[in-house]
């Protein structure tokens, strides 16, 4: 349906014309519609309900492993997860603290409430951004090229780029036992039509299942059986603008708790297996291996008799508590009991049930690795749309759709984050590069350059890029400067600074278990020792000047892998190679000699964006590299030679 | 150069089919292979005032030793041409070196060549390389596209024929405990607020160090691999005159070497390349070893001692006639304090009768470690076929223990997976010594996973797909 005819339709009015019009303003949303807004897009985002913008419908916390990566390399790209998660924080920890700073992950409680408000005050806050509570049915297409949207009103919206963000909500479904309920997370209404509107324009549709657990009031549980966990003061917060300029994690922070099931929970569950919708067969859409049931866990892993469940706030004033590891899809009697099983929630009452819920999806092939629609220009699609799971998944890509909708419409070039510059970039060319079988969720292990991409650096990383397409503003990138420029020169001084090998250095080192240095040594030489810290050498470095905690860790940080660092840079290097050489999106790779057929197909399907995503596709082989790029040279001649 | 994929170091890769022939040739190209080669190629003669080969002129051709630079061992004489950029086929610079076609000397020539910072060829790398450098046409050119995927599927069922057999699933092993390892890593890394996440380090430490026990050990086995692909090298030795050259003779079935009855006729080593029952096997005969006044063959007995120590079989040969005390000191000179499990002592008989010393002879072998023993038969004008049948039963045997046609060993044929296998072995070496160092989780991962992707190189397959499987089939995890 292109305009005209969506004008025809019964009760149909034209309500305006936006340079980009998002639709859904959850965690993707908030970031494509504000990314764009700031890079001077006329920008409209619609959301089914203006009291659930960027809710946080399952888990109430914000970060973890690889995912509080995510929401600082979304912050330092220019996003605004980070700055609400700081704003609305009531835990916060640094998880992984033993396990080297590479795999260091911040992770904060958020007050769930609060989380949302602040984001919709923000957005409206938020100059060339209009927010309208609306129920998108229709996507308007003109000769394969987006042209607007229809709501379920029929007020028909004029815009080239549309990027959709609508999470669980299309065509969704939730299932608790046999009760089934039209509806999406939460109780909320559900978006009808638009996937078939989707489907119409030739985009391919998947199906998928993910679930949450039951929430409970806090006065019906004794806590005296439950172990408590206290959040830290000593982590950063998410924002790297936040942290230049000497913010901190909240002073009183809430706690969460945590328990193990029983014998009884297993017995009931055992008992009550022929009700689960996902063993009867009710449910169909393909559920996350990482983020099992309750009932999945003990039929799969037949051989542990307990699991362990966290009680986790949902706000700072709010007696709701979340059941953390114990999402269910049975029905609500069954899990009454699974609750009043656990040690300390005997009389708990349940607030809201647990359920797994169906929604359709995109086939994440189907999209550019700029999250563009390969069939429909100016479509864009970020979050659970893309097959992937997690607020932060959802905004990362969501940042990435709003820059590239937005430079797209400025005429300017688009921006691509490979494997080696962010989780970003790992999270989008998995799922449109390998596409996925279940819910995509981040994890530390799906990238190759680890000790590289990490929390503390995301600003290296990322800022200039930030800086460049325009949603870092000059004065934070001044900040960002300064902040680089004393990390290099104190490494610098580190490095070229000697001390003798004196008693006083002795005792130091001996008091942390490491041995007196022969000979004179550099101060950077004694911290690649595993056992000295930059702490530690305090009272032998009398030029030391006073510098902020980010600067220490990332100096410390640089010096301690240095060598490691070193050989995954060389990695990137030659990774970087392939990922250089674009190739042209009108190629006939089945017409290529020399290609096997089965290359040749697979890539004319997925019509790869450089030789680096094409060596990635499966059933693409390393000598079918070496004959595109053979191509490209000869095609490079070609043209060059009918040029002349 | 827009076409260099990932790698841009020197390649080398023998232009002449496998095996044993008289004349080899190794080509190498690449920006600095000229350096490369001033470090192991020293020039002899030349029609220049070149000392080196990066000073040669192109076109110009130089004899010159080839040596090994991690101990000075040279190892062929080589002729040496030398092309400069632009003027070669590849378009860059380039060497083509003739060494003498022994198996063993290409395989040692390319050894020392990558462990001076050049690596092998890719299929049709050279040829590729020809055509990036603009030095073929377009029609020529897009026979290029072809003949890549031609030699890499040739190169495929070469990998195959041994991946079907017991190497990949002895590599499956290797893989196996290292994607329970990472797995462990990962589990602690990736959900670290569970208590019930199993934190076992030693369990960590066990599977990686059972790893690389596996790959060192194929790594190893590639010694008995080159026997296998190329050729075994038996080496002919003992006292002047004791009658080597005859059995080569006989063991060949024609007269290859000069046969005389004056001590010292065979003055050089003379290889000759032949079948044992099937077993493609290079005779080298040498010069008797004795203390010598004669320069010439000093330098023969030099030669002789060297093709001892790198033959896969050494066959002593004691004759009845010699002096019983000369063969027991030379015995003692050659053998004490070596590993002499290859080395197996022939008497020759002759109408004169047996040796009247060989049970003095046999005891002294024995305390030498060399527990075969062996007769050969002569008649008055030396070996006779027939009597050669001990012999030959010796090499077949010492074939099929090395893995010829049923043992139950696992070995590597090619050299480019042996040196895979040596880089993930070194990786699972710098990741036990992490665990001792006390770093990060982070850095043990991320070594193994370099190891997995040089396995991977094998086996093909993609580490970060094996790795979600195997975390998401052995742990229970999530919200």
């Amino acid at each position: 349906m292109n305009i005209e005819e969506a004008l025809m339709t019964s009760n149909a009015y034209y309500a305006g014309e936006f340079d980009a019009a998002v639709v859904g303003a959850g965690h993707a949303g908030c970031e494509a519609a504000h990314a764009c807004a700031k890079l001077g897009l006329n920008t409209v985002l619609f959301t089914l309900h203006l009291d659930s913008i960027a809710n946080l419908p399952c888990n109430p916390s914000i970060g973890g492993t690889a995912k509080g990566q995510l929401v600082r390399e979304i912050d330092a790209l220019g996003g605004i997860m980070g700055k609400v998660a700081d704003r609305c924080c009531i835990q916060m920890r640094m998880l992984n603290r033993s396990k080297g700073p590479a795999v260091y992950s911040p992770r904060a409680q958020m007050d769930r409430n609060s989380y949302s408000h602040a984001m919709k005050c923000l957005l409206e806050k938020t100059d060339n951004l209009l927010i309208r509570q609306a129920h998108i049915t229709h996507l308007l297409t003109d000769n394969g090229k987006v042209c607007g949207v229809m709501t379920e009103s029929h007020a028909v919206y004029r815009a080239s780029r549309v990027v959709i963000c609508s999470g669980t909500y299309m065509e969704s479904r939730t299932i608790r036992g046999e009760v089934i309920a039209l509806t999406g997370p939460d109780g909320l209404s559900r978006s009808v039509g638009l996937s078939s509107s989707l489907a119409d324009a030739g985009v391919p549709l998947l199906r998928f299942k993910t679930g949450t657990p039951v929430r409970v009031n806090g006065r019906t549980v004794d806590y005296d059986k439950l172990t408590r966990q206290d959040g830290e003061h000593d982590v950063p917060p998410f924002s790297y603008d936040n942290e230049m300029r000497g913010g901190k994690v909240p002073e009183e922070q809430v706690p969460c708790w945590s328990v193990w099931t029983t014998d009884e929970t297993r017995e009931v569950i055992e008992a009550n297996m022929d009700r689960s919708p996902l063993y009867s067969g009710v449910i169909t859409g393909i559920g996350p291996r990482y983020c099992p049931s309750i009932e999945d866990k003990f039929m799969r892993f037949a051989d542990k008799n307990r699991h362990q469940i966290f009680v986790e706030p949902l706000g700072r004033d709010t007696e709701e508590m979340y059941l953390q590891g114990f999402s269910t899809s049975l029905p609500e009697e069954i899990q009454i009991k699974m609750v009043r099983s656990l040690p300390g929630l005997e009389n708990a009452h349940i607030q809201r049930s647990a359920y797994a819920i169906e929604y359709d999806l995109v086939d994440p092939l189907s999209v550019r690795p700029t999250l563009e629609s390969k069939i429909v220009g100016g479509l864009y699609t970020a979050g659970q749309i893309n097959g992937s799971s997690g607020y932060e998944e959802a905004a990362g890509q969501g940042i990435i759709a709003g820059i590239n909708a937005a430079l797209s419409f400025l005429g300017r070039e688009e921006l691509i984050l490979d494997r080696s510059q962010a989780y970003i970039g790992v999270l989008i060319d998995d799922l449109v590069t390998k596409g996925t079988q279940e819910p995509y969720r981040m994890m530390t292990s799906r990238a190759e350059y680890r000790l590289f991409l990490r929390q503390d650096n995301c600003d290296a990383r990322l800022t200039p890029i930030g800086h460049m397409v325009g949603l870092v503003d000059d004065e934070r990138f001044a900040l960002y400067e300064e902040k680089q420029r004393r990390i290099e020169e104190e490494k610098d001084r580190l490095a070229s600074t000697f001390i003798a090998p004196s008693d006083e250095l002795a005792a130091l080192l001996e008091s942390v278990g490491s041995v007196r240095p022969p000979s004179g040594i550099s101060l950077a030489e004694l911290i690649k020792r595993p056992q000295v810290s930059y702490e530690l050498l305090a009272p032998v470095d009398k030029e030391r000047k006073p510098l902020s905690d980010d600067v220490i860790f990332a100096v410390q940080t640089d010096i301690k892998y240095e060598g490691y660092l070193k050989l995954e840079k060389d990695k990137i290097a030659k990774f970087s190679e392939l990922e250089n050489k674009k190739l042209p999106q009108d190629i006939d790779y089945e017409a290529i000699g020399g290609l096997r057929l089965e290359a040749g197909q697979k890539l004319n399907k997925m019509r790869p964006e450089n030789v680096g995503q094409a060596s990635r596709i499966s059933g693409v082989s390393p000598a079918d590299i070496q004959v595109l790029l053979v191509y490209l040279e000869l095609k490079k001649r070609k043209d060059k030679d009918g040029g002349q | 150069m827009s076409m260099a994929v990932s790698d841009n170091r020197p390649f080398c890769a023998c232009s002449t089919p496998p095996g044993t022939s008289g004349i080899a040739m190794i080509r190498v190209s690449g920006e600095g292979a000229g350096k490369i080669l001033d470090r192991c190629v020293k020039i002899i003669r030349t029609s220049s005032d070149a000392t080196s080969v990066s000073q040669m002129p192109g076109y110009t051709s130089a004899y010159a030793d080839f040596f090994d630079p991690a101990n000075g061992n040279s190892i062929d004489k080589i002729i040496i041409t030398r092309y400069v950029a632009p003027h070669s086929y590849t378009g860059s610079e380039m060497a083509d070196i003739s060494c003498h076609g022994g198996s063993a000397v290409k395989q040692e020539i390319l050894s020392v060549l990558t462990d001076n910072g050049m690596r092998y060829a890719d299929p049709g790398e050279f040829t590729k390389t020809a055509f990036a450098m603009g030095k073929l046409d377009i029609n020529e050119a897009e026979a290029v596209m072809n003949v890549i995927n031609a030699e890499s599927s040739a190169a495929l069922r070469a990998a195959n024929s041994q991946l079907n057999g017991r190497l990949s699933s002895r590599l499956a092993e290797a893989e196996e405990r290292l994607y329970r390892a990472m797995a462990l890593i990962e589990m602690i890394v990736e959900f670290p607020e569970h208590d019930d996440t199993p934190e076992n380090d030693d369990e960590v430490v066990r599977l990686t160090r059972q790893a690389r026990d596996i790959t060192a050990s194929l790594r190893d086995s590639y010694a008995k691999g080159r026997i296998l692909t190329e050729s075994m090298r038996v080496v002919l030795c003992g006292m002047p005159n004791s009658g080597k050259s005859s059995l080569l003779n006989a063991l060949a079935g024609y007269d290859r070497a000069i046969v005389t009855d004056i001590p010292g006729t065979t003055r050089d080593t003379l290889e000759l390349l032949t079948q044992i029952n099937g077993i493609p096997v290079t005779l080298i005969d040498t010069a008797g070893i004795r203390q010598t006044g004669d320069k010439v063959e000093a330098i023969g007995v030099e030669r002789a001692r060297k093709a001892c120590d790198e033959a896969d079989i050494v066959v002593y040969l004691a004759a009845c006639d010699e002096n019983e005390e000369e063969i027991l000191r030379q015995m003692r000179e050659l053998y004490s304090g070596k590993d002499n499990s290859n080395v197996t002592l022939v008497f020759s008989k002759s109408d004169l009768g047996i040796n009247p010393g060989s049970e003095r002879i046999k005891a002294e072998a024995k305390s030498l470690g060399i527990t075969s023993v062996a007769e050969v038969s002569t008649d008055g004008d030396g070996i006779t076929g027939a009597g050669t049948e001990p012999v030959r039963q010796i090499i077949t045997e010492f074939y099929e223990k090395a893995g010829g046609s049923n043992s139950s060993e696992i070995i590597v044929l090619a050299k480019r997976h042996s040196d895979l296998l040596a880089s993930a072995t070194e990786r699972l070496d710098m990741a036990l010594a992490t665990a001792e160092g006390g770093l990060g989780v982070d850095i043990m991962s991320s070594v193994i996973r370099a190891s997995l992707d040089d396995i991977g190189k094998i086996t093909g397959k993609t580490v970060s797909v094996q790795l979600a499987d195997t975390i998401f089939a052995g742990f229970c995890i999530g919200k």
